[in-house]
């Protein structure tokens, strides 16, 4: 794989958004031309060359790599609408990481800020330490969130997470999220997302959702009383094909949307 | 006899979001003060009296001078004022609520004019309504046909006696409608609320919800809606006999109106509240008529919200600064932002973020430049570098305002503003003057 590196040389006092640092932005471009690529800071438009060091080389989009170094905890909409190759970041990133992505892989050696993986539509994004609020989250007045692909996120994941995923029989398409633990508001207004819980979660966990599977292997801080106990279950088998042995006790929910309902919350017996 | 007095009558009360419009003011002849104010509640009584020249009233700009807040003419405050503005990388417009829809215009065109951060006083307090909103719709009215047909009330979260003091007299409780012909006796007021209030008191029934349990709450009356039988016994403290009962008596109700405030927009879950809130009376609807309606605080931050959405397409946190409006809360809006520290001037119009931001937000507020457009002396302007001193608008110069259930009413002048005050409108109009010269445009 081509790569290329870019390193920050300087403190952000704003936050600086660079959402033109995508490997399909980079793809077959000169040294030269990647550091002319646009990004703003404050109210400024400057360009990548001003804030990186860049070095390597790339070919094609899928062939290309971006590695990120340094401190990145304030540079946010890294890897938006990106549709493939690779890009590590080795530090805590800032807001919107990943955003709409449709294919390739984001890693994030690090902690993500808010909004990681928002509205993904594919592609893989992989966070080793803890994410911020809206996890793979539908943006502010969207009825359709993250629509497919992966984010594996080894920590905690904030409130609202997964918010009005939507998953597609027909297209075979199952937005997945795998997580340590998790904050309030988990899956909420899920339409088929499917999501992985190690640990714990808090309070109204899968609140108004339609269908979809919600496995939590620890303990929910406060079941939503519209959920209603089924049986137990020794797996589960998740749509994309995935089981999860352990015991389970099985709810039903959201009761709130329909009297009958396909959603389902999986709670470690 | 000679008159010592002139009465204006249909004024329009520039306090809460009740926007009454029946107050009449008498004002001192020689002295042009408010001596008498009739119909009004407590509090925009003394909004009224508050006008009168005092000690706590700006008369003049002033400039903050080796640490001491000093008189300078006009010119030279304009000038500071729109020099910070100009030099700040990323500055703050914030406030507008209790100003009228003409400045709160301008302070759109300020704010693109500086690529800035614009956000309004919703941000700490029906923001997460506008939230709701957004997602999933709200059926309205106007407070004059709740006036006319509601026979059953909800406050949920919200105390209008002592918030909104002539709310239950003029709109809600004991007026008498064209169908409510009993008044009081026609209505069934609900309360719901962790402490027993004053609107509780004055309830039918009173529901006590533990604190922060109103999202599993609203969750049930849903679920019990839709015909499920729940498997638990209570729900935040409440019996699931009660919440049957109050099931059949919502949907047994004509018209129903559910009245909410900063009790369940700024509890935890905030927007997910008012969201289930929203969809609940959207359900109660498959039974009758019913709808929902934010009992907004500052009279005109209904406006706020309506001007900045006409001009950018949002009603808050919006970010200018590429150039486009953007708009998302929690990334642009002001708490978050000075947490964060992003912020590097601020200029505050008609607000005073200094006694109700959270302490890490307004540390961080007073350590930039700060610009404070106020006709009184608050927390705020006595950490400000540049004071503009304002007529109150509603009082000291004319405007519209938009009532809680987005009504414009126009409001009136009754005085003349003491000293070398300017209305909130001019003042922008001088900042945007100056700062296009500045700018070079």
């Amino acid at each position: 794989m081509d790569e290329i590196k870019l390193k920050i040389k300087k403190n952000l006092k704003f936050p600086l958004e660079a959402d033109s640092i995508t490997p399909d932005n980079f793809a077959g471009k000169t040294i030269a031309a990647i550091k002319k690529l646009p990004v703003y800071y404050a109210t400024k438009k400057m360009t990548i060359g001003d804030f990186f060091d860049v070095s390597g080389k790339s070919t094609e989009v899928g062939n290309t790599k971006i590695i990120m170094e340094g401190d990145l905890s304030n540079v946010k909409r890294i890897g938006e609408k990106m549709t493939g190759g690779e890009i590590e970041i080795n530090s805590d990133v800032g807001m919107h990481v990943g955003n709409n992505m449709s294919g390739g892989k984001i890693v994030v050696n690090g902690n993500a800020d808010d909004w990681a993986g928002a509205m993904l539509q594919g592609g893989e994004l992989e966070i080793t330490g803890d994410a911020g609020h809206y996890v793979g989250s539908a943006y502010r007045g969207f009825w359709q969130g993250m629509k497919d692909g992966v984010i594996k996120v080894k920590g905690r994941v904030g409130i609202e997470s997964m918010l009005w995923a939507k998953s597609s029989k027909p297209a075979n398409k199952w937005p997945t999220l795998y997580c340590g633990s998790a904050d309030a508001f988990l899956g909420i207004h899920n339409h088929g997302g499917t999501i992985v819980v190690e640990g714990d979660v808090d309070r109204c966990t899968g609140a108004d959702q339609a269908w979809g599977n919600i496995v939590v292997k620890g303990k929910v801080s406060r079941l939503l009383p519209s959920y209603k106990k089924v049986g137990e279950v020794k797996e589960v088998q998740l749509p994309n094909g995935e089981v999860i042995k352990g015991k389970f006790i099985e709810y039903s929910g959201d009761h709130t949307i329909k009297k009958e309902t396909a959603g389902r919350l999986y709670v470690a017996a | 006899m000679v008159e010592k007095v002139r009465t204006v009558t249909d004024v329009c009360c520039p306090f809460c979001g009740t926007l009454c419009d029946d107050l009449e003011i008498d004002i001192d002849l020689k002295t042009d003060q408010v001596v008498e104010v009739r119909n009004g509640c407590q509090i925009g009584t003394k909004k009224f009296y508050a006008s009168n020249p005092s000690e706590h009233r700006f008369e003049k700009p002033l400039i903050k001078k080796n640490g001491e807040l000093t008189e300078v003419s006009w010119e030279e405050a304009i000038d500071k004022a729109a020099d910070i503005l100009v030099k700040a990388q990323r500055p703050l417009l914030y406030g507008f609520s209790s100003t009228e829809c003409e400045a709160q215009s301008r302070g759109v065109e300020l704010a693109e004019l500086l690529n800035a951060i614009l956000d309004n006083t919703a941000s700490v307090c029906h923001g997460p309504s506008l939230l709701a909103i957004q997602d999933v719709g709200a059926s309205l009215a106007t407070l004059g046909e709740i006036k006319n047909r509601a026979d059953t009330v909800i406050f949920w979260g919200s105390n209008p006696v002592h918030a909104h003091p002539r709310h239950l007299s003029r709109y809600s409780d004991f007026i008498r409608g064209y169908f409510r012909t009993d008044g009081r006796n026609d209505r069934y007021i609900i309360v719901v609320d962790p402490r027993y209030t004053h609107t509780a008191q004055i309830a039918d029934k009173y529901i006590k919800v533990k604190p922060n349990e109103d999202y599993e709450l609203i969750q049930s009356i849903r679920a019990v809606l839709r015909g499920t039988d729940l498997d638990v016994k209570e729900v935040a403290g409440v019996p699931i006999e009660d919440i049957k009962e109050l099931v059949e008596r919502l949907k047994s109700a004509n018209f129903g109106v559910l009245f909410f405030g900063m009790g369940l927009t700024q509890s935890l879950a905030h927007h997910r509240n008012i969201e289930t809130a929203i969809r609940l009376v959207t359900e109660l609807n498959d039974y009758n008529k019913f709808i929902l309606i934010p009992m907004r605080g500052h009279y005109n931050v209904a406006g706020a919200n309506q001007v900045f959405a006409w001009n950018t397409g949002y009603a808050y946190s919006i970010d200018f600064s590429r150039g486009y409006p953007r708009y998302n809360p929690g990334e642009f809006s002001s708490v978050q932002l000075l947490m964060r520290d992003e912020v590097d001037a601020s200029l505050v119009v008609a607000s005073d973020p200094g006694s109700n931001f959270p302490a890490g937000a307004v540390k961080n507020l007073f350590k930039h430049p700060l610009i404070a457009i106020e006709p009184h002396k608050t927390p705020t302007s006595a950490f400000a570098d540049v004071v503009l001193p304002a007529a109150i608008a509603g009082i000291e110069c004319e405007g519209t305002a938009y009532r809680m259930d987005k009504v414009p009413l126009r409001l009136r002048k009754v005085k003349e503003a003491p000293g070398e005050s300017l209305s909130d409108k001019e003042i922008l109009e001088r900042i945007i003057e100056k700062v296009k010269g500045k700018l070079g445009e």
